[in-house]
């Protein structure tokens, strides 16, 4: 601690004290999560619980070899990678054109846009099935790689689109009088200048996707299952494995955190560009 | 309906194939299964005893035919939709796993086929297949719909009573209780102390609510879904009666009941906080390992008690029918599993492996009523079940739905019985009317 | 010149993502307003037909799916003012100079709730608030209190959702308001802070107004998503106890996913659709207007 004052230990006590029931609080239910998916089966529903106990890999090792965990993880990571990277594949340059171009019903479009960040899923899930029914594609990535597109695709856009109006004019004034396409200057200026923007909206719509249940439940099975969806399917009304259930929970959270926390700066930019100007 | 006269009608025609079949006196799996070899067939199983028990038999079946099972693992809550949604998408599951409320569903879409189309054909079909094998309530009611036997009996279940003799015992009773009545009114009271209760009901709201707990209680006291009409008979004096005494019950239930699902009741009772349970025979292998229970000293099981209108104890299990999605390979090649898994030969390993079979023949072979102790209470059981516990039409998924939220609701004492059970029949017949049972569209066939 | 581009580079630039969004975003909707009109059970097949508005008349007199409706807004209304009353108190306290790791820390922590699975969350409240094994009630023992049957109990299980909710999306509320506070230029604030020491005027008059935008993107956030509330509440009480926790999307996945009845599902899925537009653009009309002062 620096520079502190002398007499500023009372002054920060109470401060300290609410800081700490912060994390607490933030960090009590994950920590139970990881806890309980080491307990044995008999162990996880003792009553009262055990904070003290001999913790053991059994979960872990019963959900990654016997149920194939590893294999929905695999998934996981190749939708929500494909998805995101499509979605800022389409949506930067959407973005770009929302930002920079004058065009009619350009507002208008912007709604649109975002208003797809509103609909609930359940909505489009309904009639995604059927229509994927018909076309013969359930139970596969693609499917969700595109269905999630619906609420990337605002993200990115949302982000992307507050982050390219932010870059000055002059660059890319001074690019058209030399000649310059608007490709040439998206790609060449004013994308690498929005690098921040499009990061935090990556960040967003793997997280998202990466968390995604309802279509992955109603769209998959067992080729395409998702993680989530895997956890999902452990809760059996005959018995409570939730040893294993809370194994494949952190199996499932950890990454997402850690990716998370790296990224925390660029999350809290993203949270806010939409917003906060 | 009677379905004794339909059961022995359907074993005289199985008979009569099987009579035809008997000259092929070197019929053996391998042989017939030698053209589907490399065949791969998929199924849904669920998390419980039966199938983890048919999923170790496996390796057996797999070796000799080379056939390959495909296991796609959902729980009970989900595999209704998980096939729906397959069958609907003529999707990839080759075998068809039916509760006995989905088989008239499963049946009328046509997404099963009889066992007929099969069994008429020597070269897929055991001669010692022996359906008569089968107990005929079982058999009738898990696989058949309409005259038609679809599935073989699979995992298969009767409702029972499992008690806590020590318990019991400590309260001066020497035996279970007989009847419905003198469970709440002699065995509640003296139960239910010191933070034990002295009966939990699971009553989740889902299929749970259904079957085992509203189910549970009609029929007992006379009441039921319908009338002959397919009207409600919900607001029978009968049937409230029996709504009526759960309600009554529930003081000597654990608070939240409604939350409790099969794991949590069964929980409770392997701890040692509730002296009583009616659950599932599949249970038993549960309540008898020391790692899940802390009562198998203390277990004991009886039927579930009488009512006032005889016993009609709560009758639920699966059957196992072939998807008419499946090609003709996978369909042979599915028959051959379904023949085998659910076979007499099979029936014990089955049995000591966790699961209970529907087969009349392997709960006669010496030492196992006393190795199990639940088979004598389960053999009465399945002598005087109602077929109908749960409307079996293709309307149930619809009219459990109103079940479920209903009969809890009830419970939570969000509506008064008379209330509740109103707007429940008045829902579920308005979706029979759509359905076409009162303008003649449609038999009036549970 | 600026702006003024080609209709052909425009249509490039932005075409694709239109085109992708009509197609998956607006397809299925024209798909689902039509369903909305059959009698489609997914388990009867053979007897679709077309039968107008009727499942429209039955959402819109079942009392059922306004009830519904009205669970819905109330976990808003509930959760929402906490959300933001405790996210201020953070964003004020993470704003404060002083004990910097532990501030950082903090920051890091409410990281973890905002990016946990929202099923995973479901999960944890069955396992945490467990009537026996659960470990609140075990704690709230320590304090003297008798168990709480928190899932089994209607009242109680809707505050386990209330609860779940401001666990997990205070830290955002938090998050954004504290980038708000640090847009406040620090020559206003120390201005501020020279006439008067009550933090309530300063708040009030200093820093509210930077708070303005990211309040409206929480609001217009939070109303989305808890009309599109499911995982958290399909895993930890799946509706129930009774009818306690079945919120709007809750029950359209009931009753087109397991009753099966698509077509009463997609009348309820398109008029939740029509109260999204409505509020959305209502919101989203407000921010332009904040964003434009």
């Amino acid at each position: 601690m620096t520079g502190l004052a002398p007499g500023a230990g009372r002054r920060l006590a109470p401060q300290i004290a609410l800081l700490l029931l912060v994390i607490l609080f933030c960090v009590f239910p994950f920590y139970w999560m990881v806890t309980t998916s080491l307990k044995t089966q008999l162990l996880a529903l003792q009553a009262p619980p055990a904070w003290i106990f001999e913790p053991t890999l059994s979960n872990y090792r019963a959900v990654l070899i016997d149920d194939g965990v590893g294999r929905t993880l695999i998934n996981s990571l190749i939708v929500a990678i494909s998805t995101t990277a499509l979605a800022i594949a389409l949506g930067a340059p959407a973005a770009y054109a929302l930002a920079r171009f004058e065009f009619r019903g350009k507002k208008d479009l912007w709604f649109w846009f975002i208003t797809n960040r509103m609909v609930s899923p359940i909505v489009l899930a309904l009639p995604f099935f059927l229509i994927v029914r018909k076309i013969g594609l359930l139970d596969t990535q693609l499917v969700l790689i595109l269905i999630y597109l619906t609420f990337n695709l605002p993200i990115v856009i949302w982000i992307c689109t507050d982050q390219f109006r932010s870059i000055p004019y002059d660059l890319d004034e001074a690019a058209i009088l030399e000649g310059a396409s608007q490709f040439r200057i998206f790609r060449s200026i004013c994308l690498p200048l929005a690098m921040p923007g499009v990061a935090v909206s990556a960040i967003f719509a793997f997280i998202f996707s990466w968390n995604e249940l309802l279509f992955a439940l109603v769209l998959t099975r067992s080729n395409a299952r998702t993680a989530p969806a895997m956890a999902v399917s452990f809760m059996e009304g005959y018995n409570l494995p939730f040893g294993k259930i809370m194994a494949t929970s952190t199996l499932i959270v950890i990454p997402v955190i850690i990716f998370a926390l790296i990224a925390s700066k660029q999350l809290v930019r993203g949270l806010t560009m939409g917003a906060v100007k | 309906m009677d379905f004794r006269y339909q059961a022995s009608a359907l074993a005289l025609v199985s008979g009569l194939t099987l009579a035809g079949a008997a000259g092929a006196q070197e019929w053996s799996l391998e042989e017939a299964a030698k053209p589907y070899a490399g065949t791969t067939v998929d199924v849904v199983f669920l998390l419980r005893p039966g199938y983890e028990a048919a999923e170790a038999m496996l390796p057996e079946f797999e070796e000799k035919t080379g056939i390959k099972v495909n296991i796609i693992k959902q729980p009970y809550e989900n595999s209704l939709g998980e096939q729906v949604r397959d069958f609907v998408a003529d999707g990839d599951l080759d075998i068809a796993l039916i509760d006995l409320v989905w088989i008239g569903n499963f049946a009328e879409n046509g997404w099963i086929e009889p066992i007929s189309k099969f069994t008429s054909n020597p070269d897929l079909t055991d001669p010692d297949l022996d359906i008569d094998d089968f107990f005929p309530l079982v058999l009738n009611a898990f696989g058949g719909w309409n005259g038609e036997i679809y599935g073989l009996p699979f995992d298969n279940y009767s409702g029972l009573l499992f008690y806590n003799k020590c318990m019991l015992d400590d309260a001066g009773f020497d035996g279970p209780p007989q009847t419905w009545d003198e469970l709440k009114d002699v065995y509640g009271p003296a139960l239910t102390k010191d933070g034990k209760y002295a009966f939990a009901l699971q009553s989740k709201r889902n299929e749970t609510q259904s079957a085992d707990s509203f189910a549970r209680v009609l029929w007992p006291f006379g009441g039921s879904f319908l009338d002959e009409n397919f009207r409600s008979n919900l607001l029978s004096d009968e049937s409230l009666a029996g709504l009526n005494f759960r309600q009554d019950l529930m003081q000597y239930m654990p608070e939240g009941i409604v939350a409790y699902d099969h794991a949590e009741t069964v929980n409770a009772f392997a701890q040692g906080d509730v002296a009583m349970i009616t659950e599932w025979s599949a249970f038993y292998s549960t309540l008898t390992n020391p790692e899940t229970s802390q009562v198998t000293d203390c277990l004991a099981i009886s039927p579930e008690p009488k009512g006032p209108a005889g016993r009609k104890p709560a009758l639920g299990g699966f059957s196992l029918a072939v998807a008419s999605q499946a090609d003709e390979d996978e369909q042979a090649a599915a028959w051959l599993f379904i023949q085998w898994v659910t076979s007499k030969a099979n029936a014990m390993e089955y049995l000591e492996r966790g699961g209970v079979p529907a087969r009349q023949s392997v709960y006669q072979e010496a030492g196992v009523a006393e190795k199990f102790s639940f088979v004598p209470s389960l053999v009465e059981s399945w002598q005087e079940g109602v077929p109908e516990f749960r409307p079996r039409f293709a309307e149930w998924p619809e009219v459990t739905e109103i079940v479920q939220e209903w009969g809890t609701k009830i419970m939570l004492g969000d509506v008064t019985v008379e209330d509740g059970a109103k707007e429940l029949g008045d829902r579920m017949e308005a979706v029979l009317e759509k359905a076409g049972y009162y303008d003649g569209r449609k038999p009036l066939a549970q | 010149m600026r702006g003024s581009v080609g209709r052909k580079t425009i249509i490039a630039f932005i075409g694709p993502a239109v085109l992708a969004l009509a197609v998956i975003g607006i397809g299925p909707l024209l798909f689902a307003a039509w369903t909305s009109l059959l009698n489609f059970n997914l388990t009867k097949l053979r007897d679709v037909r077309f039968i107008g508005l009727e499942n429209y008349a039955n959402v819109l007199t079942d009392e059922a799916f306004w009830a519904a409706m009205g669970r819905t807004f109330t976990l808003l209304g509930i959760a929402l003012p906490v959300q933001i009353a405790l996210g201020l108190g953070i964003a004020l306290l993470l704003s404060q100079p002083g004990v910097g790791f532990l501030r950082t820390l903090t920051r890091l922590s409410l990281v973890v709730p905002m990016a946990t699975t929202y099923a995973v969350v479901g999960l944890l409240g069955q396992v945490m608030f467990n009537i026996k094994f659960g470990v609140v009630n075990q704690l709230i023992g320590f304090l003297g209190f008798s168990p709480v049957n928190w899932i089994g109990d209607s009242t109680n299980a809707f505050i386990l959702v209330v609860f779940w909710d401001i666990w997990q999306w205070t830290p955002f509320v938090a998050l954004v308001l504290l980038a708000g506070l640090t847009t406040v230029p620090g020559e206003i604030e120390e201005a501020a802070r020279l006439e008067t020491r009550k933090w309530w005027t300063i708040l009030r008059h200093v820093q509210l107004p930077f708070l303005i935008p990211g309040l409206t993107a929480v609001l217009i956030l939070r109303t989305a998503d808890t009309l599109k509330l499911f995982d958290m509440v399909f895993t930890m009480t799946r509706g129930g106890p009774g009818a306690a926790t079945e919120f709007v999307s809750v029950m359209i996945q009931r009753v087109g996913f397991r009753a099966f009845n698509l077509g009463l599902a997609s009348a309820q899925a398109i008029i939740l659709l029509i109260i999204t537009i409505i509020l959305s653009q209502l919101y989203l009309k407000l921010v332009y207007k904040e964003v434009r002062q």
